[in-house]
């Protein structure tokens, strides 16, 4: 048991620890003395990690949820149009007050939410039908935005766009908060684990084994939609975390949900600290939106395991 | 003896369709009904209904209670289902699916894999079997559910001759341990092989109830069906030789 544990042990503190030595200098957390660095260290990238580690592993659980919750295993956490709705709420947000991120982040989740009753009106259809609804409120979420950016005032296209490619560096949402959130998100996952593998088998099968279905269906929906509207107001629209890691924990440790869960919740949270740590690595002192790193990261990666599972 | 289920005046309906219309039954342990009938009158779904996965009207018992008054996890301990092949999008394996159905009493998995031919593929994701594979995976899920009354829907779809006949044996041999069973098929030989009671559904809304003995008749089971049938000795054959007009 113990042996099993170590390797991702290891990975796990060796991924942190490349999260807070990487940046425009790179800084040995082991060897940094006080002052400067030390700042740098703590004050500014263990923050952030934390942020990263936090919203990743939110959205790496949103989106194992919503594949369940749906059926599909394309499915992610902005399948249902939260993403659209969510951006189009904080772009709202910086075209009223353009000075404020506080009001973009309050825009966001305010945007998220909406999104998230738009799709809720349609969940007593059935997965099939809720996920078709949802991509065509997604759809609508998309020129809502195309709309809002058009008219968005020209300085204010840089921040808009830096934040739906998302943007760990402006959070206003404390580590403490997101971390408490990562805590209880993966603790309703985990006492939810017996009856998502049930669903595994479909609707009807988890039901003859004795699981409300309906009753399931609904707090996994308000589940999955709150950890991805917290998750997007935090740090935006980022990609492809919710939708490989899911997929990558499976196949490394199986289909059973007391499994993949705390191996996505924590792995989501590994793949953000990297590509973050990529991202205001690559151009410095320039930061890459962390969106992108996490898109080219991912599409290999869920190209190859398309490949692998045949 | 007391019946661990009885149907008093039900019917079913699908998506406003009425399927079948007052239906009464009675089962008891040891007992096996087997629905007959043409695809799509209904079959499928009287057993759904009496699994509690969709409504019906009339009164539905379950050893002396009303299913409707009964939980999903109190309908658990009554009733076992067995339906379609489940989906394996996601990678479970046939060892999971099978710890699933038997909840916390996994102890029997390797007989009833065994039993089901299926023991050297416990470690294998569904995905990668054959529907027949996962066929009898899913009738050793039924055989972990020690609970009094089975409903089976075509528990031998998939399957070689071989594993027919094993799923047939298999019933029997649960039906003399005392289990009730409620089993959709549409082989006439294996109906006969394992049936005390008929329920024939036309699909147009008519249901017949009665002993095997009485309703396994060459003239009754043709029209049910539309089609040709011979009696050779005590058996009713399907006649794929003989033409439409015949029936």
């Amino acid at each position: 048991m113990y042996r099993r544990l170590l390797l991702p042990a290891v990975a796990v503190a060796a991924c942190l620890l490349i999260g807070l030595a990487a940046g425009e200098h790179w800084i040995n957390p082991f060897t940094a003395g006080k002052g400067l660095e030390s700042t740098i260290l703590w004050e500014l990238r263990f923050p952030r990690l934390l942020t990263a580690f936090a919203v990743g592993g939110l959205l790496a659980l949103a989106g194992a949820w919503f594949q369940v919750l749906l059926g599909n295993p394309l499915a992610e956490p902005y399948v249902l149009g939260v993403a659209g709705s969510a951006s189009a709420g904080a772009i709202s947000g910086l075209m009223l007050m353009p000075d404020s991120a506080w009001v973009m982040s309050a825009g966001a989740f305010a945007g998220a939410w909406i999104g998230i009753v738009a799709v809720m009106f349609f969940a007593h259809l059935g997965a099939n039908r809720m996920l078709l609804a949802g991509v065509v409120l997604a759809a609508f979420w998309s020129a809502v935005l195309a709309l809002l950016l058009a008219l968005l005032p020209e300085q204010g296209l840089f921040r808009a766009f830096s934040w739906m490619m998302g943007d760990l560096s402006r959070t206003d949402i404390p580590n403490s908060l997101l971390l408490a959130a990562w805590g209880m998100a993966l603790a309703c996952g985990l006492i939810l684990a017996r009856a998502l593998d049930t669903l595994l088998l479909g609707e009807r099968h988890a039901e003859a084994l004795g699981v409300d279905v309906k009753v399931l269906r609904q707090r996994l929906l308000l589940l999955a939609s709150a950890v991805t509207a917290l998750a997007v107001t935090a740090a935006g629209t980022i990609g492809f975390v919710g939708l490989v890691i899911p997929h990558l924990m499976r196949l490394l440790f199986g289909s059973l949900h007391r499994l993949v869960l705390p191996a996505s919740a924590i792995g989501g949270g590994l793949l953000l600290v990297l590509a973050d740590a990529a991202a205001r690595t690559i151009i410095a002192p320039a930061e890459l939106p962390v969106g992108i790193l996490t898109a080219i990261i991912g599409v290999p990666l869920f190209l190859y395991l398309l490949v692998r599972r045949g | 003896m007391k019946a661990l289920m009885k149907l008093s005046d039900v019917a079913v309906s699908r998506g406003g369709k009425p399927l079948l219309s007052a239906l009464n039954c009675v089962l008891h342990p040891g007992q096996v009904v087997v629905v007959l009938g043409p695809n799509g009158a209904g079959k499928s779904s009287l057993l759904l209904a009496l699994a509690g996965l969709i409504p019906a009207d009339g009164v539905i018992s379950i050893s002396g209670q009303p299913l409707s008054g009964l939980s999903k996890h109190e309908l658990t301990r009554h009733i076992a289902w067995q339906g379609d092949l489940p989906p394996t999008e996601f990678g479970l394996t046939v060892r999971q699916r099978l710890e699933l159905a038997a909840g916390e009493e996994t102890g029997q998995i390797e007989v009833v894999a065994t039993d089901m031919d299926i023991a050297p593929l416990l470690s294998r994701a569904l995905g990668k079997l054959s529907s027949g594979e996962r066929q009898r995976t899913e009738l050793a899920a039924l055989m972990l559910r020690d609970v009094p009354i089975w409903l089976l829907d075509e528990p031998a779809a998939h399957l070689d001759l071989k594993h027919q006949i094993r799923c047939m044996q298999m019933l029997r041999e649960q039906r003399a341990r005392g289990r009730a069973m409620m089993i959709v098929l549409h082989d006439i030989q294996q109906a006969m092989s394992v049936a005390d009671y008929l329920i024939l559904i036309d699909g147009k809304g008519a249901v017949e109830y009665g002993e095997a003995e009485t309703l396994f008749d060459i003239r009754r089971l043709s029209q049910l069906f539309a089609a040709p049938l011979k009696q050779e000795g005590s058996l009713l054959i399907p006649d794929y030789r003989g033409t439409h007009e015949a029936t």
